[in-house]
């Protein structure tokens, strides 16, 4: 553990006037016995704040806190204000957050951080492996998804060695949603209502397809197949023949995928002559493939009489 | 994770029975008949469980499908049987706890050890799910209402909004809490005490060009950013035009709610669901986030439906239900956590309004909340293993209230307060209790929180109807 830091006797900082915490009134709700180390540290900070200095010992001070407590977006935002006025290399800044963040992995102040940064530098380079890195130990986390999201339209990184990566994540575990998620951005997401090309929709349909086989219960791929049908503006019925071979309403006791039933109810909900079997598709998942959602397959049933689909 | 099984369980229980019966109040055969009384108990609990489970199971083996089954491992004991040792409602589930969680709750407001520094950014919420929690559970907070006042007063920010404490930038965040919790004390103390001018043009600050707003200056833009400029605005009865020197004004932007509802739509995702912000994975608390966003500018029958695409949204809210375990979960693929019980649980009054048709597996969530998220000790929990804090109690309390009361929109909007501006919250009425399959007693009953703002039925509207009297800036 580092030495314990203070700033009283420190002759770096004898001009500063330090201002005390104000926990709120005489008897404050949810106050912290903070240990004197972090208060006299947040009693400087609350100081330079108020003078608005940015300065080398600014930069200090931050990393101090932020040691104590990463979890501060406060002291975040303020070394970021402090880093962009003094005009410090950012590549220091990336390799000391690096360790940094491995340690806080949940917190949404070291991304934004991170991203304020990676902008500035104007680089993805060496960004890829570290989110590779981070994912290694959460491999769902929001934040760093979201940050890689950010990293491919901010330096436009709709690649097919992007793709090849996200192909390997969901690759290492075919139920990460936040990677099919991943794929649909690259693929569909580059502007709302660009459609790929058919040898692209045929290649995205066949991924998804070739993983159900694999785990006919997933739903992400078929949240994947559904969502990826709708964003071209294919009819669901483009996905009857697929549905079929994991279920039919004539054969009510060969269901190996109660997505597959889901399917099917809205392809023949929309299918002229067909409500009957899209009602038993859908009594199929209440009363005994999916009965949890017994409530949500019923308000659909209750649709197809009002000539609606869903 | 390591959770007791049943049988030990029950074996304890066997022991200390018949430890009691020795000393003098039970008999043996007393004790005999509570053994059965409880093994009848778990057999109508396992059946129970059998029914609402698919026979239908993928055996190919994932990290996803390993953690789902340790959480079944963890969850299932506490559905079938009783480790905790509670006492039983008349539908055989654990009885809800209020001693206990109103104990826990007043205990998350006092003060906290050094070694929980790193809530220091995030007092407010400790304040906020406290006090929502002990209203929930019927218990008066007067007794707190002028400390409540002066914790926020020091954490208000000089230019403008709260921060998490004293000295700390405003946030979004923080002023969500902050108001929320002002608005359940309710006071006119209360209410003075926030400064609305320097709000607004905090407010101001936070607009972005896209639509959406950032949670504090140079900070993250996400859905929670919306929903809590949004809560802030309508609250305190602050104008919609955008303050002077708003940056935006520059892109040419005059009102707060300029490109926002096309940057919400552009937030639901190809699952149906809703994310943090275009392009990111659908999730449970963004979700909630944009509902409350639509239901804040307008009836949520008019704006859910004008701008989701709703169909897949009840697909994949639906599908946010575990299996066998009734409670929900945040994502696709993701495991059980009782602070979705409000997340997603509270999306579902939102649409329901929306679609006029009750959708949601109401019993199965009480049952995972009562019998598997309340921790023994006191205090609600993510899942049986976890630990009990206040943003979980908060949660799955109010999840629990949405799922025992009903509320109705009043389309014609009759009500005295919220006639202009961004009064659409608060034309929700009480429409009875939940009359459909429940697993609570009266004595589990919470009391009713607004829909929208998670806050005590009334106070919502009070605190509105108070800036209202106000008048403009």
């Amino acid at each position: 553990m580092a030495p314990k830091k203070f700033y009283h006797d420190d002759p770096a900082w004898s001009d500063v006037e330090p201002i005390p915490q104000d926990d709120g009134g005489p008897y404050p709700l949810a106050a912290i016995a903070y240990t004197d180390e972090y208060r006299e540290a947040m009693s400087y900070l609350r100081a330079v704040m108020a003078k608005n200095e940015a300065s080398q010992r600014v930069l200090a001070l931050t990393e101090h806190i932020i040691s104590m407590n990463p979890a501060h977006y406060t002291v975040w935002l303020y070394r970021a204000k402090t880093l962009s006025a003094l005009s410090v290399p950012l590549s220091e800044e990336i390799a000391w957050l690096n360790p940094t963040a491995l340690r806080h992995i949940k917190n949404y102040q070291i991304w934004h951080h991170r991203q304020t940064i990676i902008n500035q530098l104007g680089s993805p380079k060496g960004e890829s492996d570290f989110i590779t890195s981070m994912l290694a130990q959460d491999s769902k986390n929001y934040h760093v998804w979201s940050y890689r999201q950010w990293l491919v339209q901010r330096f436009n990184i709709y690649t097919d060695e992007e793709l090849a990566w996200t192909e390997s994540m969901i690759d290492e575990d075919i139920r990460n949603n936040s990677a099919w998620n991943h794929r649909f951005f690259l693929v569909f997401g580059k502007s709302k209502d660009a459609i790929p090309s058919q040898e692209i929709i045929d290649r995205e349909l066949d991924y998804a397809k070739s993983a159900i086989r694999k785990a006919p219960q997933n739903q992400s791929p078929w949240n994947y197949l559904r969502g990826a049908v709708r964003h071209v503006k294919l009819p669901v019925s483009t996905l009857k023949q697929f549905a079929l071979e994991f279920a039919d309403t004539e054969k009510p006791d060969e269901v190996f995928s109660s997505h597959a039933l889901d399917v099917l109810a809205d392809v023949y909900a929309e299918e002229k002559g067909m409500e009957e079997q899209a009602r038993r598709a859908l009594e199929l998942l209440a009363e005994r493939y999916d009965p949890i959602r017994k409530q949500y397959w019923n308000y659909r049933m209750g649709l197809l009489g009002e000539g609606r689909v869903v | 994770m390591a959770a007791p099984a049943s049988s030990s369980a029950s074996s304890s229980k066997l022991e200390r029975l018949s430890a009691t019966s020795r000393t003098k109040d039970l008999t043996d055969s007393d004790s005999e008949d509570m053994v059965l009384v409880a093994a009848h108990q778990e057999a109508e609990n396992a059946k129970y469980i059998k029914s609402v489970t698919s026979p239908l199971q993928d055996l190919l083996s994932t990290q996803t499908w390993q953690v789902q089954e340790e959480t079944l491992e963890a969850v299932l004991p506490y559905l079938e049987g009783n480790p905790n040792d509670f006492d039983l409602n008349t539908f055989g589930i654990p009885k809800l706890q209020r001693i206990q969680h109103v104990r826990f709750l007043n205990n998350a407001l006092q003060k906290y050890p050094a070694a929980f520094m790193a809530i220091d950014a995030s007092r407010p919420w400790f304040l906020y799910w406290s006090l929502q929690g002990l209203t929930a559970l019927g218990q008066d907070i007067s007794d707190y209402d002028e400390r409540v006042v002066y914790t926020f007063a020091a954490s208000q920010h000089p230019s403008g909004g709260f921060g998490g404490g004293h000295g700390q930038l405003p946030h979004l965040a923080a002023t969500y809490a902050a108001l929320l919790s002002l608005v359940i004390v309710g006071t006119p103390e209360a209410y003075a005490s926030v400064n609305r001018s320097t709000m607004y043009s905090f407010l101001g600050r936070m607009k972005q060009a896209d639509g959406g707003f950032t949670m504090a200056l140079n900070g993250e833009e996400d859905i929670r950013g919306a929903f809590c400029a949004l809560v802030a605005l309508s609250l305190l009865n602050l104008p919609l035009e955008l303050p002077p020197d708003a940056p935006v004004r520059e892109q040419g932007l005059t009102s707060f709610l300029d490109g926002l509802t096309d940057w919400i739509s552009r937030c639901q995702t190809f699952e149906g669901g809703i994310s943090a912000s275009p392009g990111q994975e659908a999730h449970g608390a963004y979700a909630f986030c944009g509902l409350g966003c639509l239901s804040i500018l307008g009836s949520p029958k008019d704006t859910i439906n004008k701008h989701l695409d709703v169909p897949s949204l009840l697909h994949w809210l639906s599908s946010r239900q575990c299996a066998p375990e009734g409670g929900f979960n945040g994502r696709t693929n993701k495991l059980v956590d009782g602070c979705y019980s409000h997340w997603v649980g509270g999306c579902w009054p939102l649409v329901e309004a929306a679609v006029g048709k009750g959708i949601a597996n109401r019993a199965a969530l009480g049952r995972y909340i009562l019998s598997a998220a309340q921790f023994k000790k006191g205090g609600l929990i993510d899942k049986p293993g976890k630990r009990p804090d206040a943003y979980h109690s908060c949660y799955n309390l109010a999840g629990l209230s949405a799922m025992q009361h009903e509320h109705k929109y009043d389309e014609t909007k009759s009500g005295e307060v919220g006639k202009e501006g961004l009064g659409g919250p608060y034309h929700w009425q009480q429409d009875g209790l939940y009359g459909g399959e429940k697993v609570w007693d009266d004595d589990d009953m919470l009391n009713r929180v607004h829909p929208v703002f998670i806050v005590p039925w009334g106070k919502a509207e009070a605190c509105r109807g108070y800036f209202e009297e106000q008048g403009s800036l």
